[in-house]
This record gives structure tokens, C-alpha cells and sequence, in this order.
């Protein structure tokens, strides 16, 4: 089933090393899908993520962006379109390998475009 | 084990545990064109061919209109139900409730004076909420309070999403009730455009993510969820050997404590071994 497959997506992104979290967001705000850790270090930027969310994608949505990114001291947050409704948002380690991650994240937008379009 | 009344929605009920509780109050909220008559509807029907009694107050559509919305739907044999009596349709302007609370109780206690158990279906309660000025939480406690005593319910409600500025009438029932149901529409074409999520569901598990749906003709609203999401609410007896032997040293303690691990144990849903909660709970109870 589509459900299936998207979780699985981003079981196998949420993988990369590197990468601490990987939420799908609905364009409204509305989390879908959710892989964070067990450990609490990344709950700050996940609580500034919570309370910008919703501005992100307005602006995402009415400057026509594709992606954008978001640099904090420990950590970096991707925000990549990935259907007309939906947003994947990653939140990496700055030190984690940039090019490796930016193909993970093509790749699992490309099938969490074909699940929900 | 509780009795559970199946909401009649293709794919749901494993992720509120089975269906709803018997005897409750469970709201569906959403806004205009979500498919919250649907839902009603499908509760009734599948609970009618099923044998139970049901009973649909309406405060906005007439029986004409309902009936043509079911054959609409494909659910054609909801007319020989209204013929055998087994359904009551209720058609009620708000205006012409004298004592709202009263008023909808005589309703329900009338249509089927037999039934013990029987389908109440208010469609939507927005209207009827606005009567309530003065006691408006102690009045609707009261008629859910007597609802629950005639059967199982399910209200249908506009907004109530939590996120547009509610006034106290509509958010009131949402604390009154015993599950909410919360049903959007985007309008986007994809997947994710109609959803459904568990805002809460009392004294029951149930799942806590956004389920796609889509309304289907012949078949009503179907939730699309995955295995996992099943999963997640399926206990998972994966762990009975820390659960047995927590039980044990439990019983040592309390027999109380013991019964209440047993019960997290038919309830263990997570993936994850239940070693350092039960060791937590041991500790602190041993104090």
C-alpha cells in the first residue's frame, strides 16, 4: 500500500548516517510521519521547527521555493518539497556527509512523489 | 474484554482498537464537504444491516434528502430499514426545540422503545449547540450522560480542528465526548487530501497518526493505513517473559499492581522491551 512504502522511505533515510530526523510533513503544518531518536539533544531545534513550520510553508508556497535550508550551530534543517502537498524536513549534522544526504533525500523524494501525487 | 460497536468505516477500526466503545460519545469534526454525513451514515447502515436500531437526528437535511444521499452513495437497502422500522429519522429545526436537552432525549428514548442498545446519530450538533447559553457544559454533559445510557453516539460537529479561534459552544463537546474524530480536506488531488486522525479516543488505544481517506461510491470512506500503523496499535506480546515476571514480583507487592501490569501487557504495542518501565514502576512501588 502507498502508506507502506513512504514509511519505509523514510525508515531508510532516517538510516543515513548522519541524519538525526526525518519528519513528511502535510502543506498545512500537519506532521504525517515522524523518525526522531530516543536521545533529547535534538528537541530544541525540533520545538523551534514546530513553531516555524507552518510560516516555512507559506513562504515555501507563495515564493514558488522547491527546497530551503536552515543552519544552526549543531545542527542543519533541509526542507524539500516533495509533492504538491507535502514537505520532507531532515535535520542533519553539520559534519555528516552534505552530498550523500542531498542524493538520500532526491531519492526519497522521488518515491514519496510517486506514493502521494 | 469491553464490547465494541464498529464505526462501519472501511479500514478504521483497527486503529481505534476495535471500533468505539460501547455506550459512548464519539464526535466527528471537520469542516464543510470532509464527508462527515458519510461517516454517519456508514455507522448507520453497517450497524442496521447488522440487526441494531438506529436512530438519525438530522438539523439539516430532511429524510428526503438523506435517503437520496444514500442512494447516492449505493447504500440503497437504508430505505427497507426505514420501512422495517429499524431506522427512525428524525428531521428537527433547531428553532423548534423548546429544552434542547430535553427535547433530543425524548427523541432517542421514543424511536425505539425496545432496544436496549440502540445507533443515536446527531447530524450536526453545531446548530443545536448554539441554544446553550447559560449551564451549556452542564447541559451537554447531561445529555451526553443520557445518550450513553440509550446507546452508542455519533455527533457530528463543523470546525473543531483545535487550530481556527473556536468559541466555547463548539469546543465544548469535544471535552464532553469520549473520541474525537477529526476529518480534513485539502483539495490538493493527492493522497494526503482527505484525513482522518484520532484526536482522542477514552480509555482505548488507538493510533495516533494522519490516515488518509477517500470517499468511494458503493463503499463510503475507506482509511487508507499501512502495517505499520497497525502495528502500532496491535499489543505485541513479544515481550510476555518481562511481563511474567513483573507480574510475579507484582503479586508479592500488591495484587492491584499486578493486575495493572497484566492489563499493560495485553496493551504493549511499542517494539521496544518494557524492561526499564517495569523496573521503574518495581522500584518506586517497592518504596
Amino acid at each position: 500500500m502507498y502508506t507502506q512504502t513512504f514509511e519505509e522511505v523514510l525508515d531508510d533515510l532516517y538510516e543515513t548516517e548522519g541524519i538525526h530526523v526525518c519528519i513528511l510533513y502535510r502543506i498545512d503544518g500537519t506532521p504525517i510521519a515522524v523518525r526522531t531518536p530516543h536521545h533529547t539533544g535534538v528537541l530544541e531545534v525540533m520545538l523551534w521547527l514546530e513553531k516555524q513550520i507552518n510560516n516555512v510553508l507559506r513562504e515555501i508556497n507563495k515564493e514558488g521555493l522547491t527546497a530551503t535550508t536552515f543552519e544552526f550551530k549543531d545542527y542543519q534543517i533541509f526542507i524539500t518539497l516533495t509533492s504538491r502537498s507535502t514537505v520532507l524536513v531532515v535535520i542533519i549534522d553539520p559534519e555528516a556527509h552534505h552530498q550523500l544526504i542531498s542524493i538520500e533525500i532526491s531519492r526519497a523524494k522521488s518515491i514519496i512523489n510517486k506514493c502521494v501525487s | 474484554m469491553e464490547e465494541r460497536v464498529s464505526s462501519g468505516i472501511y479500514g478504521f477500526d483497527e486503529i481505534i482498537g476495535g471500533g468505539f466503545r460501547e455506550r459512548s460519545i464519539n464526535i466527528i469534526s471537520g469542516g464543510i464537504g470532509v464527508g462527515k454525513t458519510t461517516f454517519s451514515l456508514q455507522f448507520a447502515l453497517y450497524g442496521l444491516n447488522r440487526g441494531k436500531k438506529v436512530v438519525f437526528i438530522s438539523f439539516e437535511m430532511s429524510e428526503k434528502q438523506i435517503l437520496r444521499d444514500c442512494k447516492q452513495l449505493g447504500f440503497e437497502e437504508i430505505e427497507d430499514h426505514l420501512s422495517a422500522g429499524n431506522l427512525k429519522i428524525v428531521h428537527i429545526y433547531g428553532e423548534d426545540l423548546m429544552f434542547p436537552s430535553l427535547d433530543i432525549l425524548e427523541i432517542v428514548r421514543e424511536s425505539h422503545t425496545d432496544a436496549e442498545h440502540q445507533l443515536i446519530i446527531i447530524d450536526p450538533l453545531t446548530h443545536y449547540s448554539m441554544y446553550l447559553e447559560d449551564e451549556k457544559r452542564k447541559s451537554l454533559s447531561s445529555i451526553f450522560m443520557n445518550l450513553r445510557e440509550m446507546g452508542t453516539s455519533v455527533i457530528t460537529l463543523e470546525g473543531g480542528n483545535g487550530k481556527e479561534e473556536a468559541n466555547q459552544s463548539s469546543i465544548m463537546p469535544l471535552y464532553l465526548a469520549d473520541s474525537v474524530l477529526h476529518l480534513d480536506y485539502l483539495g490538493f488531488g493527492e493522497l494526503f487530501d482527505r484525513t482522518i486522525r484520532v484526536v482522542k479516543h477514552r480509555g482505548s488505544k488507538h493510533g495516533d497518526g494522519l490516515y488518509p481517506y477517500r470517499i468511494e461510491s458503493g463503499l463510503g470512506i475507506i482509511v487508507i493505513s499501512s502495517e505499520s500503523d497497525i502495528d502500532k496499535v496491535t499489543a505485541t506480546y513479544e515481550f510476555d517473559k518481562e511481563f511474567m515476571t513483573a507480574i510475579q514480583h507484582a503479586g508479592n507487592i500488591d495484587q492491584r499492581l499486578a493486575k495493572r501490569i497484566e492489563l499493560l501487557r495485553h496493551n504493549w504495542s511499542h517494539n521496544e522491551s518494557p524492561e526499564y518501565i517495569l523496573n521503574l514502576v518495581m522500584n518506586d512501588e517497592n518504596r
